[in-house]
């Protein structure tokens, strides 16, 4: 294959087999290793691997922050985390017709109800950022001007019991790496009178579910909005549940055909819309969490692709 | 692949010493895989910024139309990389509905042209505008003529390369 990326692929099948391409025309981003991608060995046992030195493993991606915590004590591998462009959000269930989630008001409600820090903290062992929607602080298209929504639990109740939500269990759908994370919610929801029940995410999501909650990150070269807002929100997101959302689809097509002085600027236009709406219940972007042997010295990529160009080993 | 052409550093030199092993259980992990052995017009660094990789620069000479200069690159069969390198592969990817695994938002419009000036040279025109074209150009791969001539991003299993790129 000629492809003149930094690496040639070797061969491919229950190991993808990739080394460095001599030719390639920018010698800083020329790797200086094998790279070897084990399909085959699971994950526990890669990350088993890293931790004794044992030499078949050297990085394993993508832990959860129960596994990052469990790491154990090694001189031969570690914990690496990268605030990486990513976000766990709650999207609301408003697919059907009377949902009390098409109202913004009660959306924005249970929004107050969330003290996200303490999601953080408590259900994630603190790796990661608490941030206002779906941009970090400081990113392409990020408001200065914008916070987290406040948490008040009051105002919460308030609303929520003005909507006949007083007492509800909220049935919360959720891939397991995040089952705490939906357990410090419940222990939100406990001090205004509500409850959460983790559902495991099998695919088929239960009719009467009210949020899932939804990793996601953004590999664009600074178009966050395309990759991660019209995804949950656009008239073809695969994320969205609920009805299409026309004010979201113009902001989307101001975008599009934005001049390049003014995209940013619009950006931050999409941002404010999905929190003044309160389109999604924001929680925190976590940090990528990765296993890494200490004979490596590892570059994480924000993208949160496996990017292994500058990747090498130490000495 | 003999050893020059693969950069093995010869006489089964390969081992613990200058290997990685990597687990990467993402469901999207081809599309890394596919990052490190394919070159695009540019790229996001590790930072997570847009840079330039096979185009050096690049210029919105209107509202409609972005300039990108190629960068001086060589395959690794010895083929030149340039604009007409670029043509080619815009030209392979607009042969598809819908060639992206992510979705219709990296295609570009059927009106999109695109032409080679000269050799280092790319012109688009986007009619009505697109702020999204770099970051579907990252999504636009540029292989070699040989890569489109042997395999290009066909599936052999359905002959089609309808979201196989």
């Amino acid at each position: 294959m000629l492809t003149e990326g930094v690496s040639l692929i070797d061969s491919r099948s229950d190991r993808v087999v990739m080394e460095p391409n001599p030719t390639y025309w920018n010698p800083a981003r020329r790797p200086t290793v094998r790279i070897v991608y084990d399909n085959v060995i699971g994950k526990d046992a890669g990350i088993a691997s890293v931790a004794s030195g044992d030499g078949r493993v050297d990085v394993v991606f993508d832990l959860t922050p129960a596994e990052a915590k469990a790491f154990p004590q090694s001189d031969k591998g570690r914990i690496q985390t990268k605030k990486a462009k990513t976000i766990l959000t709650g999207v609301f269930n408003e697919n059907k017709p009377g949902s009390v989630w098409r109202d913004p008001a009660v959306r924005r409600a249970l929004n107050l109800a969330i003290d996200r820090q303490f999601v953080l903290d408590q259900g994630a062992y603190g790796y990661g950022t608490v941030i206002p929607a779906f941009i970090q602080p400081g990113r392409f298209g990020a408001d200065p001007g914008m916070s987290p929504l406040p948490h008040d639990p009051e105002a919460a109740r308030a609303h929520l019991e003005k909507a006949g939500l007083g007492g509800r269990e909220i049935v919360i759908v959720s891939s397991p790496a995040w089952k705490e994370v939906v357990e410090a919610i419940g222990q939100c929801l406990s001090t205004i009178g509500l409850s959460a029940r983790f559902v495991s995410d099998r695919g088929d999501l239960p009719e009467d579910f009210d949020i899932k909650l939804e990793w996601y990150f953004d590999w664009t070269p600074q178009y966050p909005v395309a990759c991660m807002h019209r995804e949950f929100f656009g008239r073809d997101a695969t994320l969205r549940q609920g009805p299409e959302d026309p004010e979201f689809d113009a902001l989307y097509e101001k975008l599009l055909h934005a001049p390049e002085a003014q995209t940013e600027a619009v950006v931050r236009e999409v941002e404010r819309y999905i929190q003044d709406r309160s389109k999604a219940l924001f929680l925190y972007a976590p940090f990528t969490l990765f296993a890494v042997s200490e004979r490596v010295a590892f570059t994480p990529y924000d993208t949160c692709m496996s990017e292994l160009a500058e990747t090498r080993i130490k000495g | 692949m003999d050893a020059q052409a693969t950069g093995d550093p010869g006489g089964g030199a390969w081992g613990l010493h200058n290997t990685v092993t990597v687990v990467d259980p993402s469901p999207v992990n081809w599309l890394s895989i596919t990052w490190n052995t394919m070159e695009e017009a540019n790229r996001v660094d590790h930072d997570g910024i847009g840079q330039p990789s096979l185009a050096e620069s690049w210029e919105w000479l209107d509202s409609e139309t972005l300039e990108l200069k190629m960068r001086d690159a060589v395959y690794q069969d010895g083929e030149p990389f340039n604009a007409a390198m670029f043509k080619l592969g815009f030209d392979k990817v607009q042969e598809w509905t819908n060639p992206h695994p992510p979705g219709a938002f990296l295609n570009f419009a059927r009106d999109v042209t695109c032409e080679a000036v000269d050799d280092r040279t790319i012109r688009m025109r986007f009619p009505g505008g697109d702020s999204a074209a770099l970051m579907k150009l990252r999504g636009m791969h540029l292989p070699s003529t040989r890569f489109w001539n042997e395999w290009g991003f066909i599936d052999p299993k359905t002959g089609s390369a309808e979201g196989h790129w």
